[in-house]
């Protein structure tokens, strides 16, 4: 007996599944973690390896008390838990204690994404809301950064009021006030002699996973150059039009991880290109004040506001079909 | 060059039949012809069991305006009208004829010079209608109820893997443009324009340098053959939704169609034959086949080498918006451009899974519609949303089911919105 496969049109499909799309983000992401392992030591390989295996293991763990098979849950294993993972990892300063990205994996897995759905159900972006739960809780720990082995290329340091070098400030400590840097903007794009967390400080490498993305038709270039050049331009109006402050702006603290790999996640961000357009500038701008009146690192902050306002923009900001014929007012 | 916006650029896989030359489908024993091969009602049988017919002889009649004749495919004996469900899973009445082998051939009066009135006439005597695949009378589009200033001939032929308007413009090029001339004249229209897609540079070379007819180079992107995106490409003209290319000024055919036009006109010769693609990587032999109304799908593939073991699905009509079959108890009709044998690699089966927001779909809507939004509120039943996210004006090319990476069934999604919205009616 002959049997067919009888289903809708259409018959053939584009080789691209969620899944690779994931693999593909976690390619992305290999430079930046890499540099983040040669520029903070062995600490560094610890805490994205913890971070992705709780992560990986929570939602597992979660789907078996949900009473999936096991098997079910290997072939149905989309790769999702895996960046979000690894992007808590990137997240923490080395050298924290191993607990604290255990606790926010599990917490960016189990409440913030199994808990509303799953895949794709997520109101925010995992991995900001783990990061920012790990922060809320263990600010000290979240906020200790250790020094880069490799120090400035250019014999910089970062100088408090009085002078002395603090080891591990980030050079964003210096640009919101009080200490002050001598790092060139190339140390700021190496990461090398930059105090920070792991994932963060080689912007050369995050920029090079982006490129990545943009070729495999992940991510549209246009999002995260719209978030960090508006995050720049806001910060220099902020600064009386000081054109100087552009380049240190965006090259310090998270704003070049975010914008690549955590604004522009697709789950959180509108729909639409218009909508995109408006996420993303009042991100930047948004970025910037909260830097600004905080003197804080506000990315995560940011992003995590701004996915909350998606549904909102969604549900307003949708394109006119085709031939879209205004209806005409009737006139009584 | 010329398109619109949004699209896919799918690969197109015709290079398994794009050099095969048209060959006749040999006759086959039995014939089964279908009533209803058209969109409208079904035709009415005009002869009995027992019956005698020749080639090209009347068989059935239409009944109303938007319905079509239909004439016998082959010289032969009518053994009665069976009522057959089809491997599509429609269900309707076939004219069953057995073949006598004879050469007794009928064929309507050939016209000379015809007035625009005769044409028109013509195109309706000869059960003409859209040979694109959807099957609407001809003569209907021939005599439009708004002025119109352009007719369009659809040679996009975006579908993968068909190619059966493709040969007919290379290897019938003068019979396409004359057909082209008479339904230009039917319709008293100047400009003509052949839109034709730029993965068939041998057939666009043989039909520019014809005085009056424009030939428009398109974008080799799907769905560059979609009726409103082929205006939009050729025009700049936008078919309101819900309306109609006259609408717009518009007529547009499909080469298949002028081809039978010219055939009909000039041969009197009315519609029982078709050229088709049999292609897929499951048939051992694939081919651009002449084929007459009727004949059974399994004879056809069977003409074609037979199917492989590793054929997953069977497809009527082209990969993106033909129809899958349950198997091979279906019977050609005068719609049909193409059947497919996709083997386990190239169909998808693939389940799906939750949809990421990736918004893909919409960025390559033709219609600029939210088709993950339609998906999503069709499943938890939300029918009035669907529609606001414009199910209703969704032209199910299904570009947004094959980008989609989560797999959604969107196209389905649309098909039962449109079906619950019939419904409350």
């Amino acid at each position: 007996m002959e049997k067919y496969v009888f289903s809708a049109s259409p018959h053939i499909k584009s080789p691209r599944t969620t899944k690779r799309i994931m693999i593909d983000v976690c390619i992305a992401m290999l430079p930046a973690c890499i540099m983040g392992c040669v520029l903070f030591g062995w600490q560094a390989i610890v805490v994205l390896a913890v971070a992705t295996l709780t992560a990986v293991l929570s939602e597992i763990v979660y789907r078996l008390c949900d009473g999936v098979k096991f098997d079910r849950i290997l072939k149905e294993f989309d790769f999702t838990s895996v960046v979000t993972g690894m992007l808590v990892g990137m997240n923490m300063p080395a050298g924290i204690p191993v607990y604290i990205p255990v606790f926010a994996s599990i917490f960016a897995i189990v409440v913030v994404k199994m808990l509303f759905g799953g895949t794709g159900k997520n109101l925010v972006n995992p991995a900001i809301a783990g990061r920012v739960f790990a922060f809320m809780s263990f600010a000290k720990a979240m906020t200790t950064y250790p020094s880069a082995i490799i120090g400035s290329l250019s014999g910089g340091s970062i100088t408090d009021a009085a002078g002395t070098v603090v080891t591990g400030a980030t050079p964003l400590s210096a640009l919101l006030g009080g200490n002050t840097s001598t790092l060139t903007n190339l140390d700021l794009f190496l990461g090398t002699g930059v105090g920070g967390v792991i994932g963060e400080t080689c912007k050369a490498a995050i920029i090079l996973g982006g490129i990545y993305l943009v070729i495999r038709k992940v991510l549209n270039f246009r999002w995260p150059i719209v978030y960090v050049a508006v995050t720049g331009l806001v910060t220099v109006a902020l600064n009386g039009f000081d054109f100087a402050v552009f380049l240190p702006s965006i090259l310090s603290g998270g704003l070049i991880l975010g914008a690549v790999f955590m604004a522009t996640d697709f789950v959180t961000t509108p729909d639409t290109k218009l909508g995109n357009y408006i996420y993303f500038v009042v991100l930047g701008a948004l970025t910037a004040v909260l830097r600004h009146f905080t003197s804080g690192e506000v990315v995560s902050f940011a992003i995590l506001f701004m996915n909350l306002v998606v549904p909102i923009i969604d549900k307003y900001v949708y394109p006119r079909p085709f031939g879209y014929v205004k209806k005409q007012k009737e006139v009584k | 060059m010329k398109t619109f916006k949004g699209g896919v650029h799918a690969p197109d896989n015709k290079a398994l039949t794009a050099q095969c030359p048209i060959e006749q489908m040999p006759l086959v024993p039995d014939y089964y012809v279908a009533l209803s091969q058209h969109i409208g009602k079904p035709a009415e049988a005009v002869v009995a069991a027992g019956e005698k017919v020749a080639e090209g002889q009347l068989i059935a009649k239409a009944t109303g305006k938007v319905s079509a004749n239909i004439f016998s495919p082959v010289s032969g004996e009518v053994v009665g009208i069976e009522q057959i469900v089809n491997a599509k899973g429609g269900k309707g009445d076939y004219i069953h004829i057995k073949s006598d082998g004879e050469q007794r051939v009928v064929t309507l009066s050939a016209l000379e010079n015809p007035t625009a009135e005769q044409i028109v006439q013509r195109i309706e005597e000869a059960g003409i209608v859209g040979m694109g695949g959807a099957g609407f009378a001809t003569a209907v589009k021939a005599q439009p109820a708004k002025p119109v200033d352009t007719l369009i001939i659809n040679a996009a032929e975006c579908e993968p893997y068909l190619n059966c308007d493709n040969r007919l413009m290379i290897e019938r090029t003068e019979q396409v443009i004359a057909g082209t001339r008479l339904l230009a004249k039917a319709l008293s229209v100047s400009n003509v324009i052949i839109g034709i897609e730029a993965n068939k540079m041998e057939a666009y070379n043989k039909l520019v340098g014809h005085e009056g007819i424009t030939v428009e180079l398109l974008k080799k992107k799907y769905p560059q053959g979609a009726e409103k995106s082929l205006i939009y490409a050729c025009t700049k003209r936008k078919v309101p939704c819900g309306g109609l290319p006259m609408d717009v000024g518009v007529v547009v055919n499909n080469v298949g169609t002028v081809y039978a036009i010219w055939d009909a006109v000039v041969n009197g010769r009315p519609l029982y034959k078709r050229v088709l693609t049999v292609s897929g990587r499951g048939v051992a032999e694939p081919k651009n086949l002449e084929v007459r109304v009727g004949t059974p799908l399994a004879s056809v593939l069977e003409f074609c080498g037979g199917i492989s073991e590793n054929t997953v699905k069977l497809i009527s009509g082209g990969p993106m918006m033909g129809f899958a079959l349950t198997g091979t108890d279906l019977y050609t009709t005068k719609t049909d451009s193409g059947f497919l044998a996709l083997t386990d690699k190239e169909a998808s089966t693939l389940l799906p899974t939750p949809c990421i927001n990736c918004g893909r779909c919409a960025t390559v809507c033709p219609m600029k519609l939210m088709p993950m939004y339609i998906d999503f509120y069709t499943t938890v039943g939300d029918y009035a949303s669907s529609v606001k996210y414009g199910a209703m004006n969704c032209i199910e090319c299904g570009t947004c089911a094959y980008v989609c990476p989560a797999k959604r069934p969107i196209v389905q999604s649309v098909r039962l919105t449109k079906m619950k919205m019939r419904e409350k009616k």
